[in-house]
């Protein structure tokens, strides 16, 4: 009890304690290998090749469906551009009339003042 | 200390063992249930993907509206986390008029997105409803992170006539950005990506928009062993100790995995500007032909680092101050991380009132 009082730590602590400290260190450890250059790389490799195999594999099941004359994501992503296209020129309508609206409302403000 | 004490302390470990593995299994298991983004809102405006949100003041006591810009990564709700830790309610609160533009989930058909998209379009269409909604004639711009970039490029952004002249000025009279990158030379993510063998133009072509998983497992791998071990084991440690803050670790967790897709134009371009040839910082940067020029900035200006900011560290920020026009300026140096900063549990009492404190000074009227 007198040894705790006086700081000293327990054998559970000590144990504690060194766990934490090699945790901090491999952390370290772990922050200086992933920022080398070739840590890099490798993830640049990896992030490529998941990327390849995904289109791929989204290719393939997309010329199986529309062999099927189903709907494939291609046409779906097809159908989606048109509507945003649209709606970008909707917003735009928009904005010109709010304007305008503006514009009508000030003029009548201007003549009955 | 009697040699029994570990023996009885051990003992006692193994007895509550089978109940704190279940609590800690509940809290990992059940953290998609957990609230975040709860302040009541409105929804004022959509475009595309893009909406604007509404938080209203029943209180409102300051004229100038704010209007929040979260990055292109992750979600917009970490402004308003939980009940009780969010900035949005605090700043509702203290009689703020709070508007927040959420870019929402892009998809393939967005692939073809780009900065000039964000920038041009949607951020300056949100400023322009926010106006219409509030009735306002200026509003206070708060960004954070890649939001705080675009806010600052949309500020820098030339609109015809001079530096400083009238004409072609944007209606944001104050401008926080929250721990804003700038140039991102020199960091973990420069030395992964601004190498040409990394071939961004393929990747974003390959896949499209960016998986939020991907952008996510590359934040994570900047501290590897803090994000996929340490976190957890302290969770362990505070259900062993009866000091696990579930609500706080839920909320945070949950927003942390919620990931949408980076649109692949804009993520490629954002990797140039960035990582590769800071063209920012040099005054290169051109969205629809028209130059950004930080320079432009002469608003009331108030940005926010981070000591240990592992994200966008200090230094990436600090070229910001020399190349604005601003004579209200102001620098808030806090010691936290990229979001903890902003959203940790010390943010309510060491950040938020002097950031309510700066903007309630120059907003009114």
């Amino acid at each position: 009890m007198a040894d705790r009082r006086n700081g000293a730590q327990s054998p559970e602590e000590q144990v504690r304690a060194l766990y934490e400290e090699a945790e901090s260190n491999t952390a370290k450890a772990f922050e200086a290998l992933v920022n080398k250059p070739s840590f890099g790389r490798l993830l640049a490799l990896s992030a490529e090749n998941t990327a390849a195999l995904t289109r791929m594999s989204f290719d393939a099941v997309d010329l199986l469906w529309r062999n099927l004359r189903l709907a494939g994501r291609a046409d779906i992503v097809r159908l989606s551009k048109q509507l945003h296209r649209t709606e970008d020129k909707l917003e735009r309508v928009l904005q010109e009339v709010e304007k305008l609206r503006d514009e009508v409302a000030r003029d009548r403000e201007g003549a009955t003042s | 200390m009697s040699v029994v004490d570990p023996l009885v302390s051990a003992v006692d470990r193994v007895v509550r063992f089978p109940a704190n593995a279940l609590e800690y299994s509940n809290i990992l298991l059940t953290t998609n249930d957990a609230v975040v983004g709860a302040t009541p809102r409105e929804v004022v405006w959509t475009h595309r993907n893009t909406t604007l949100y509404r938080y209203r003041s029943s209180d409102r006591r300051h004229a100038v509206p704010i209007l929040l810009v979260f990055a292109l990564i992750n979600r917009p709700e970490i402004f308003d986390l939980r009940p009780g830790s969010s900035l949005v309610e605090y700043l509702i609160d203290e009689g703020f008029d709070v508007f927040l533009v959420d870019w929402g989930y892009p998809d393939e058909e967005d692939d073809d997105m780009g900065l000039d998209d964000y920038v041009c379009d949607e951020l300056d269409w949100a400023v322009r409803e926010t106006l219409r909604a509030s009735g306002a004639e200026e509003l206070s711009l708060m960004g954070w992170c890649i939001g705080a970039t675009l806010c600052a490029m949309y500020c820098g952004l030339d609109r015809g006539g001079d530096r400083g002249e009238r004409a072609g000025r944007v209606p944001v009279k104050n401008l926080v950005l929250l721990t804003m990158p700038i140039d991102g030379r020199g960091g973990t993510y420069a030395n992964w990506v601004a190498d040409e063998d990394f071939d961004v133009d393929g990747v974003s072509e390959l896949w499209g928009s960016i998986p939020g998983g991907a952008i996510d497992f590359a934040n994570k791998m900047m501290k590897p062993v803090t994000n996929f071990w340490t976190t957890y084991r302290r969770l362990w440690e505070g259900v062993q100790t009866g000091t696990a803050k579930r609500e706080a670790y839920q909320s945070m967790a949950k927003w942390v995995a919620d990931n949408p897709p980076f649109a692949g134009r804009a993520w490629r371009e954002w990797i140039r500007l960035m990582y590769r040839d800071a063209s920012l910082l040099r005054g290169r940067v051109r969205l629809r032909d028209r130059l950004v020029d930080l320079g432009r900035i002469d608003q009331n200006v108030l940005v926010i680092t981070a000591g240990a900011d592992h994200i966008a560290p200090r230094p990436g920020t600090m070229p910001f101050f020399d190349l604005i026009s601003s004579d209200d300026v102001e620098h808030f140096d806090r010691p936290g991380g990229h979001i903890g900063l902003v959203a940790g549990s010390a943010a309510r009492k060491e950040l938020w009132p002097g950031i309510a404190e700066w903007l309630a000074k120059r907003s009114d009227g």
